[in-house]
């Protein structure tokens, strides 16, 4: 029975995610798609020319594309954490006004506010920089790590850190010990959204970059709306390569985060010596 | 705890403006030499600049071009160094450039702009281009008739040397000769092709410019004429009245169009995706020779070819500017000179470069560039030079094709 529902699933996944892909992969290289012909009479790989080629700047602009969404995501985790733990530990007056606030730049269109932004930071000089663009990046992502967080804290009782705190345990200790550990699943739920949305920007960071922080989505739109499927299949591709890329590079480093925190916690009870880490809870 | 946090804010702040403040105070100086220097001159405070050319990026065609032919010659003649920036319309530009001005940045990255038309408009009426400028460069003087009325105006708007010629298009219709053996030559033959096939024409929705242009040759035709536009649209009195018929022709014509009309292409794109796939036995653009460019690329058939009608089609100019606030003045003029210069026209003249007509007087090139130019294959989908030529109408200017737009929606689309 299990067997056979995993093999259901499988299909499932391969007939939604897989032949989506197979179709990208043959536009870029189709020449001549007529209908009502099910597959291109010919193929060519001008497109993939076009898109490696040196001077196109394909990888440079990934570079970018994935640097802007690791800090995005650094400084969000940086931001949210207190932010989240202020939104359900505290009671605070007019505490569902900072919450519309935090939350506003997924319903308000990030055209409207982008515009005012670019005003401000060509006042401030950080147009055309990466650290503007980074800032930019901000207001559509912090609101889903936020959300992400305040989950993880809100079943995370304060318990917890009383009774660490009653073993000895400082600020940070308690922080890394027992918030931290508590919070990784939700953080990472948060980053990953954060890196995936950093990462297909285009208004912003056009806007805010002004051409001169080109991403991948900065490449790749004008052939979009241009229509040049085949071209922008290829660049589709590789943004889906790169995304994937990412969400796994994140997955790897909790995952060996996760290994070496378990054996530092068999070795501290063993040894009966590390206080930090045998307070996780279990 | 507060009062640090206050503190840190403040120093932040301070140093932000610092930096904005400092670039403030550079240049000025130096623009006025490049008005009157002379070239030599020019050429070689050139030397070392970096020059950012803003320009729609969506053919790797064009984009080729400017990165593999024009970019390496400005490298080693020049020792300017070109870098294209993909834009996706030439509006954000505009833009970009408007808030710039209002927060007073003297320092932008743009040194030159790919423009034209409504674009143009809005960056002379609001003060975003630098100068008059095409009047230093050699290959202006050398091969542009500043008179003649395609370079002299954009769209109906006064040039005033704010912005170089860089290319001439020309409206065509694009039809496999397969499916359409004889094309029609004009409006009423169009609208009787459509009714004998449904279903196999359409254009794109507005405002997408082609199929903007492909309305203005049905106000041409069906209100008798171009000559009666010349005025501004607010002097004509009953406009509404004078564009009754191209409603009415473009409302007849509506069941017989892809989809019964009920939905337009909505951009050319789109349109030339439908014709590319065979949907539809028609497209239509702005640029003769793109259809040659796409059969050899293989995307539209081998027995793809153009058309004009009989009374002609629109032709315009796109141009190159260089804004109010750019920093490689010198190195954009170098650049848009080259951009001019007759072999670079002639390599962009060739469809496995681009395939844009040239901007340059025909009579003004020597003998033998004129028999390079005439040497370019242009593919058998083009049609030859001396017949786009021959078949040109002015372009209408833009408060009428604003006008336009709107009444479509109101006339035809909301129907």
């Amino acid at each position: 029975m299990k067997k056979i529902s995993f093999w259901i699933l499988l299909l499932l996944s391969l007939l939604l995610i897989g032949i989506p892909f197979f179709a990208l992969i043959l536009t870029s290289v189709s020449v001549g798609w007529q209908w009502p012909n099910l597959l291109p009479d010919s193929l060519s790989f001008r497109s993939w020319d076009y898109v490696l080629r040196g001077s196109s700047g394909t990888w440079r602009a990934i570079g970018i594309s994935l640097l802007i969404a690791f800090i995005v995501t650094i400084v969000n985790i940086v931001l949210a954490v207190p932010a989240a733990n202020a939104l359900v530990r505290y009671r605070i007056k007019g505490k569902w006004l900072a919450e519309a606030i935090l939350f506003a730049p997924i319903i308000i269109p990030p055209f409207v506010s982008v515009m005012g932004i670019h005003l401000t930071f060509l006042r401030l000089g950080l147009t055309e920089t990466v650290l503007g663009v980074v800032l930019a990046h901000l207001s559509p992502t912090l609101p889903y790590m936020v959300r992400a967080l305040i989950t993880s804290y809100s079943t995370l009782s304060v318990d917890w850190e009383d009774q660490a705190r009653m073993l000895g345990a400082g600020p940070f200790q308690r922080f890394y010990a027992v918030v931290l550990p508590h919070l990784l699943p939700g953080i990472a739920a948060g980053a990953s959204l954060s890196i995936l949305i950093s990462l297909s920007q285009y208004l912003i960071t056009f806007i805010i970059g002004s051409g001169q922080v080109v991403t991948l989505p900065v490449l790749l739109f004008p052939f979009i709306s241009g229509g040049d499927p085949a071209v922008a299949s290829a660049y589709s591709i590789l943004f889906a390569g790169m995304a994937i890329l990412a969400l796994l590079g994140m997955d790897l480093s909790l995952k060996s985060y996760y290994r070496r925190k378990k054996s530092v916690s068999v070795n501290g009870r063993g040894a009966g010596n590390d206080e930090g880490t045998s307070f996780r809870p279990n | 705890m507060k009062n640090k946090l206050l503190l840190a804010t403040a120093a932040l702040t301070l140093f932000l403006s610092a930096c904005s403040a400092q670039s403030e105070q550079e240049d000025e100086q130096g623009t006025d030499d490049l008005l009157t220097g002379d070239w030599q001159e020019i050429a070689e405070s050139a030397e070392g600049q970096e020059v950012n050319m803003y320009m729609w990026g969506g053919n790797d065609n064009i984009n080729r071009y400017l990165d593999d032919w024009v970019a390496p010659r400005m490298a080693e003649e020049y020792d300017v160094k070109l870098s294209r920036v993909p834009v996706n319309d030439a509006q954000d530009i505009i833009n970009q450039l408007l808030d710039e001005k209002t927060a007073g940045k003297t320092d932008g990255s743009m040194d030159i702009i790919w423009i034209n038309g409504e674009n143009f408009k809005a960056a002379k009426d609001n003060g975003l281009l630098w100068d008059d400028f095409t009047g230093q460069l050699p290959n202006f003087v050398d091969y542009i008739d500043p008179e003649a009325p395609e370079v002299a105006e954009d769209f109906g708007e006064p040039v005033e040397g704010l912005q170089a010629p860089w290319g001439k298009a020309q409206f065509v219709f694009v039809h496999d000769t397969e499916k359409v053996a004889d094309p029609p030559k004009s409006m009423e033959e169009l609208s009787d092709w459509i009714r004998e096939n449904p279903g196999q024409f359409t254009y794109p929705a507005l405002p997408d410019f082609t199929g903007s242009a492909f309305i203005r040759h049905v106000l041409y035709e069906t209100t008798g004429g171009h000559e009666q536009y010349g005025q501004p649209a607010a002097e004509i009195e009953d406009l509404e009245e004078h564009f009754q018929p191209m409603w009415d022709y473009l409302n007849d014509i509506e069941p017989y169009l892809w989809r019964e009309g009920s939905t337009y292409p909505e951009s050319l794109a789109k349109l030339d995706q439908l014709y590319a796939s065979g949907e539809v036995s028609m497209t239509m653009s702005y640029d003769p020779a793109l259809a040659a460019s796409e059969v050899l690329k293989g995307r539209f058939p081998a027995s793809t070819r153009t058309f004009v009608l009989d009374v002609g089609t629109l032709s315009n100019t796109h141009f190159l500017a260089i804004p109010f606030n750019s920093t490689d003045k010198a190195g954009a003029m170098v650049a848009i000179n080259e951009l001019m210069s007759p072999e670079a026209q002639t390599a962009k003249l060739s469809p496995e470069n681009w395939g844009d007509l040239s901007a340059l007087t025909f009579e003004k090139l020597s003998a033998d560039q004129q028999q390079a130019m005439n040497d370019v294959d242009l593919g058998e989908a083009t049609l030859p030079l001396e017949e786009l030529e021959n078949h040109r109408l002015p372009e209408l200017s833009s408060d009428y094709i604003e006008i336009i737009e709107k009444g479509w929606m109101e006339n035809v689309a909301k129907e």
